[in-house]
């Protein structure tokens, strides 16, 4: 189980989190929605160990990692998915998925698993050695996914990952997302997408300005409610 | 101009561009440092000249080979690399702009000081290499020390692209130069690859030193402004932040000089080399290989 508890991170004086607390079951997809500004980033950030909590914990199977730098929370098995996909824009999709193997020292390993990612996604098979700048951004966001996998994470963390894309690619990564959770990885995803989300998710979080404010499955809530707070925030929907 | 004056101009150009191998290698430097960091390293060339001068020091105590002046400029360039990061930058608020720039400002008057401090501002005398060696190709004569710097220069960069293109390290500081955040993300630690990125450089700007030394024959503590200039010409022409381009562009502005020199003379020469920058600055601001920006 993954469990983030009471945490606050702040950027200078503005507090982005204000004492945010969830839990992820372990083999699950679990949602995180909200609007605009509600946080969402700043929490995968924080998690990944990018920022710094100024108080809180998180932990993984009981392990702290607020605190930990980047790398080391990588090798207790969490990689996340960044938000407008980041990759390396002048490396091959190849040397995108080596970058995100870093960690490993198995060779043999790790080219098996390049494999196995060539099969998953066989239009990065298709263009292994061209610059993954010149993908298109449904390309892009399959080798950011596949680059996060290279470190055979326990926990994967994505943020909007159907952001900017159109519908079919959509449906193509959420499908994805459904696969890696039946292989056995946990999923901890944020959305804008929030039919598609709580189409595949089991559980989901709505977060509002820093804070939590809602926590079920998907049946508990009407879909447009869930919608309407995860676009516009509960003040302008009930105002 | 007569059949004489035309040998004598090439073979000034190519002497020029033979020793433009060190510009050449001072380029890729000042641009793996901006690669990695974004920031100037203004004291780069300054450390390169002061690793030179260690070497002499080596040499002053083991009676050696003057072969191994080069290995003693490139270890001590190592280890200046690595101060000049835990000084100019491990502990500079890198969101200022301007901290870097003036500590590394700093660093090159500190490092100019120190030489001049110790060596009383005398210039010493530098061992070269293949000095007494003259390769004939029809015409012209090919200094062989010369021959040797750039043979070295050619090394150096070569080791250089295998590192940066070919290793484990030369993978994380491509990724780190392109997307830090995701570099991070990938459990890549950014101050590692920072520090080595500072040996590692100045390792070749050691070795550019004591070429500089070996093909002039003499060390100065007047050396390093020009080379500075020099460096940060050749990263403008190159393009800032491509290793071909300065690769190119040393070998370019090594010709030019001579060129300028042979035709105006040595006190006109770096007048139009200034030029030759503003014309780029404003021309062809990314550098001779600038690329159509790709998509994001
Ligand atoms: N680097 C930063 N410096 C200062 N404030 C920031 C920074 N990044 C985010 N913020 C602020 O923190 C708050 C939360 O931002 P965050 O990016 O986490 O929101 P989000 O929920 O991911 O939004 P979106 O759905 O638009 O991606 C916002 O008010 C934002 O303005
Ligand atoms: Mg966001």
């Amino acid at each position: 189980m993954f469990e983030v508890s009471d945490i606050v991170a702040a950027y200078g004086k503005i507090e982005a989190l204000k004492g945010v607390s969830l839990k992820v079951e372990s083999g699950r997809i679990t949602c995180l929605l909200g609007p605009n500004g509600a946080g969402k980033t700043t929490l995968m950030m924080t998690i990944a160990g990018i920022l710094q909590p100024r108080r809180g914990s998180i932990r993984l199977e009981g392990a702290e990692l607020a605190g930990l730098s980047p790398a080391r929370i990588v090798s207790r098995g969490v990689a996340l998915v960044p938000e407008n996909r980041l990759v390396f824009p002048e490396m091959s999709v190849r040397e995108n998925l080596l970058a995100g193997a870093y960690q490993r020292r198995d060779r043999a390993g790790i080219d098996s698993d390049i494999e196995r990612m060539y099969a998953r996604f066989p239009r990065l098979k298709e263009r292994r050695d061209q610059m993954a700048g010149t993908l298109s951004g449904g390309e892009q966001q399959m080798l950011a996914v596949a680059r996060a996998l290279m470190s055979r994470p326990r926990l994967l963390l994505m943020d909007e990952p159907s952001l900017g894309l159109a519908p079919l690619i959509v449906a193509e990564i959420f499908d994805i997302i459904a696969e890696l959770n039946r292989d056995g990885t946990t999923i901890f995803l944020v959305e804008q997408n929030a039919h598609m989300a709580l189409k595949v998710a089991h559980q989901f979080f709505l977060m509002e300005q820093g804070r939590i404010t809602f926590s079920g499955t998907p049946g508990q809530l009407a879909e447009d409610e869930v919608i309407q707070r995860a676009y516009l925030g509960t003040r302008r929907a009930v105002g | 101009m007569d059949l004489l004056d035309l040998i004598d101009a090439v073979q000034s150009v190519a002497d020029g561009v033979l020793f433009g191998a060190t510009y050449s290698l001072l380029g890729i430097g000042f641009t793996l440092i901006f690669g990695v960091m974004h920031k100037i390293n203004l004291s780069y060339a300054a450390a390169s000249i002061g690793a030179a001068y260690a070497s002499l020091l080596v040499m002053s105590v083991v009676e050696a080979p003057a072969v191994l002046a080069f290995v003693a400029a490139a270890a001590a360039g190592g280890v200046i690399g690595g101060l000049v990061y835990l000084v100019g930058f491990r502990f500079i608020p890198l969101a200022n702009p301007l901290a870097t720039l003036m500590s590394t400002v700093g660093l090159l008057l500190l490092i100019d000081e120190i030489i001049v401090h110790a060596t009383a501002g005398v210039p010493l005398s530098y061992p070269a290499l293949f000095s007494d060696v003259i390769v004939q190709v029809g015409p012209f004569g090919l200094r062989g020390d010369l021959m040797f710097v750039f043979a070295l220069g050619c090394v150096c960069m070569t080791l250089l692209l295998l590192l940066l293109y070919r290793t484990r390290l030369g993978l994380a500081t491509r990724a780190v130069s392109q997307q830090a955040t995701a570099s991070l993300l990938c459990g890549i630690s950014t101050t590692q690859v920072n520090v080595l990125t500072f040996v590692i450089t100045g390792v070749v700007g050691g070795i550019a030193g004591a070429m500089t030394g070996a093909a002039i024959g003499m060390l100065s503590p007047l050396l390093s402004l020009p080379l500075t200039v020099k460096g940060l010409i050749v990263t403008v022409i190159g393009g800032l932040g491509s290793i071909p381009g300065a690769i190119i562009a040393g070998l370019i502005v090594g010709g030019l000089e001579n060129a300028f020199q042979f035709f105006r003379g040595v006190s006109e020469r770096d007048l139009y080399i200034m030029l030759l920058l503003f014309a780029f600055l404003v021309f062809r601001p990314g550098g001779i290989f600038a690329k159509s920006s790709g998509r994001d």
